[in-house]
């Protein structure tokens, strides 16, 4: 292999992965900014996903059939954990549903860990997994898809926001919520629909991830972990959030590629603390208002 | 004076008593072993509890210090470099100076902003600890580590291990308790309560803040020390996610906001678990010990929901029911 074609390898697993930190990032911010919760389990949806389908998928069903019922059941979990979790909790904060967050993160885990065990499983690929030359470069029909996937879903999001009144609704209470509520919009529906809307999301995403990257009870912690970076690096904006997930997927597919596999994840979530951090000091550059970051 | 102060620490030295004579009332190896974890863990958790209780910060990065400490004094044991007493203390000193560099900046942040960073920081020191082959055994953990000698005396029972980790413990909670009660932590919680408020009545909050974390570092590390020399050998397992999930039950268990919480949730997590161990695996033989994350999940969650004050904050409401209906006003 050249050195050129060793580069875009590198780079188009990067842009496969970045894409899935870009959903995941996007589910994280749109049940934070419509709630204020902010919810390890994202991590989980994408876990069970990939699980759900995995399961169905070798109990005999066909794989599209699979991928929807577990993708309708990620939602139901995600409501679930809206419903027994989140809504009964008294003396709110942030804290406090980070907490319960990850609590119920463990539980859903453990849960599947004692029903499905601690194998790694695969799906088969949708489509035929004849793969395309680029520069001596293989790219695998999955991951165009997986990109494909990313692009619908962002322009998707961008109609349904901008141009139904429910969107505008959803748009508007995340900008105020005492407000929102003062005109008459259900606050707690909304976050109910948000979790759904990032079980959904989330468990897309571990679906058509699974073919290239495999599945397992583990994989949600690190996926949470990836995508709240992208979410915090992009501001919680979902324009943002999907440069912020392609740009951390390239870092890492070359970080990979060219020094360690072992030490990528360090990468990455070293990256969110030094990030973090320069956000902090004042540089005299403009100020990015991070919302929650207080004074 | 000294009798005042003595009847002040009643409820202390009635604890320190019953763990001075619990093994000789008790003889099993079994509980005294389960013991050892608990102070160690109680350790922890009081860290925990003086950070996030007492002072609001949500740095989750306790496993962390935890880790380093037993991986540094098990390191500076098993190559020689010191002997196992001053590695112990060589970690704390170490992970005070690590955890002054890491906190300095890391404390600028606020909110869930801290505790993502700090989140972020125990997931790296797994990865570190596991890739690092050369120095820290890499996934398959640290072995061979000397056993501890104090003074010439080596340690090798459980007994003795006992009263290391207990004493190092009640010696932990006298200093956290004191440090509660005087000025320090009055400004703590001030600071907890309005950093604004509190840097406007000349609190130096970003000092304190540190000092606290430091603080908590090192007493962590310490326990990390008297945990290895206890195993004699160290994962990177035993120091990520499980673990502050255990020392989130302890703390939110106990109750937040008072430091007797701390030891009362290590105590009753640490039992709840091998309670948990004995009884349902002889009914589930299948069923692996991760059947106790998604116990603890639920638990934290159903303690929040119902219980937010803890055990101890239930068990002063009941002793506060109980002195109204009999009538025994202090």
């Amino acid at each position: 292999m050249t050195f050129i074609s060793q580069i875009i390898q590198y780079a188009i697993s990067g842009i496969t992965s970045g894409s899935i930190y870009a959903i995941v990032g996007i589910c994280w911010s749109t049940v934070f900014l419509i709630s204020g919760v902010l919810n390890f389990a994202t991590g989980e949806f994408v876990m069970l996903g990939g699980m759900l389908t995995w399961f169905f998928e070798t109990s005999g069903m066909d794989l599209g059939l699979a991928a929807v019922l577990s993708i309708v059941l990620t939602c139901i979990v995600a409501m679930l954990v809206e419903r027994l979790v989140i809504r009964p909790i008294k003396h709110a904060t942030e804290m406090v549903y980070m907490l319960v967050t990850i609590a119920a993160a463990s539980v859903i885990k453990g849960l599947v860990l004692i029903t499905c065990g601690t194998e790694t499983h695969t799906i088969p690929p949708v489509f035929s997994s004849k793969s395309i030359n680029i520069f001596g470069a293989t790219v695998t029909p999955q991951a165009l898809f997986v990109v494909g996937v990313l692009a619908v879903l962002m322009v998707g999001l961008h109609l349904f926001l901008n141009h139904t009144l429910f969107g505008k609704a959803l748009r508007a209470s995340s900008v105020n919520r005492t407000g929102a509520e003062l005109f008459g919009i259900n606050v707690g529906r909304f976050r109910l629909f948000c979790f759904a809307l990032a079980g959904g999301m989330g468990a897309l995403a571990g679906i058509i991830i699974t073919p290239i990257a495999f599945t397992g009870y583990n994989v949600g912690l690190l996926a949470s972990l990836k995508g709240l970076v992208v979410a915090i690096v992009g501001g919680w904006e979902i324009r943002n959030t999907v440069v912020a997930g392609l740009v951390l997927g390239l870092l890492e597919g070359f970080f990979a590629g060219f020094v360690s596999t072992g030490w990528g994840d360090a990468l990455s979530l070293g990256f969110m603390i030094v990030f973090l951090i320069v956000q902090t000091l004042d540089l005299g550059m403009r100020k990015i208002r991070m919302p929650g970051h207080g004074c | 004076m000294a009798v005042r102060e003595l009847k002040q620490r009643k409820g202390f030295l009635l604890f320190s008593l019953a763990v001075a004579l619990g093994p000789w009332i008790i003889r099993s190896n079994y509980m005294t072993s389960v013991m050892i974890l608990i102070a160690i863990y109680g350790v922890l958790s009081l860290g925990m509890e003086l950070l996030m209780g007492q002072t609001g910060l949500f740095s989750l990065a306790h496993p962390t210090w935890f880790g380093l400490g037993a991986y540094v004094s098990g390191i500076a044991a098993t190559r020689g470099i010191l002997p196992p007493m001053a590695s112990i203390v060589a970690a704390g000193g170490f992970a005070a100076v690590v955890a002054f560099v890491i906190g300095a900046p890391v404390l600028r942040l606020k909110g869930f902003y801290l505790a993502c960073a700090t989140f972020a920081i125990i997931i790296v020191a797994q990865v570190a600890a596991a890739q690092w082959t050369g120095l820290t055994g890499g996934p398959e953990g640290l072995v061979g580590i000397p056993a501890l000698r104090i003074a010439g005396y080596t340690l090798t029972s459980d007994l003795q291990f006992y009263y290391l980790s207990w004493f190092f413990c009640l010696v932990c909670y006298l200093f956290c308790s004191n440090l509660a009660a005087s000025r320090v932590g009055r400004a703590l919680r001030a600071l907890r309560d309005s950093e604004l408020a509190s840097s406007s009545v000349g609190i130096h909050v970003s000092y304190y803040k540190l000092q606290v974390f430091v603080l908590t570092a090192t007493m962590a590390a310490v326990a990390g020390g008297i945990f290895c020399f206890y195993l004699r050998f160290v994962v990177p397992d035993s120091f990520g996610f499980p673990l502050l999930l255990e020392l989130l039950m302890m703390t939110i268990m106990g109750g937040l906001g008072d430091l007797r919480g701390a030891l009362v949730g290590t105590f009753s997590v640490i039992w709840l678990k091998e309670a948990l161990n004995a009884y349902l695996r002889k009914g589930f033989p299948s069923i692996s010990s991760e059947v106790d994350v998604v116990f603890f999940g639920l638990l934290i969650i159903v303690v929040l929901i119902f219980m937010p004050k803890g055990l101890v904050g239930g068990m002063d409401q009941v002793a506060t029911f109980l002195r109204r209906e009999i009538g025994r006003e202090r």
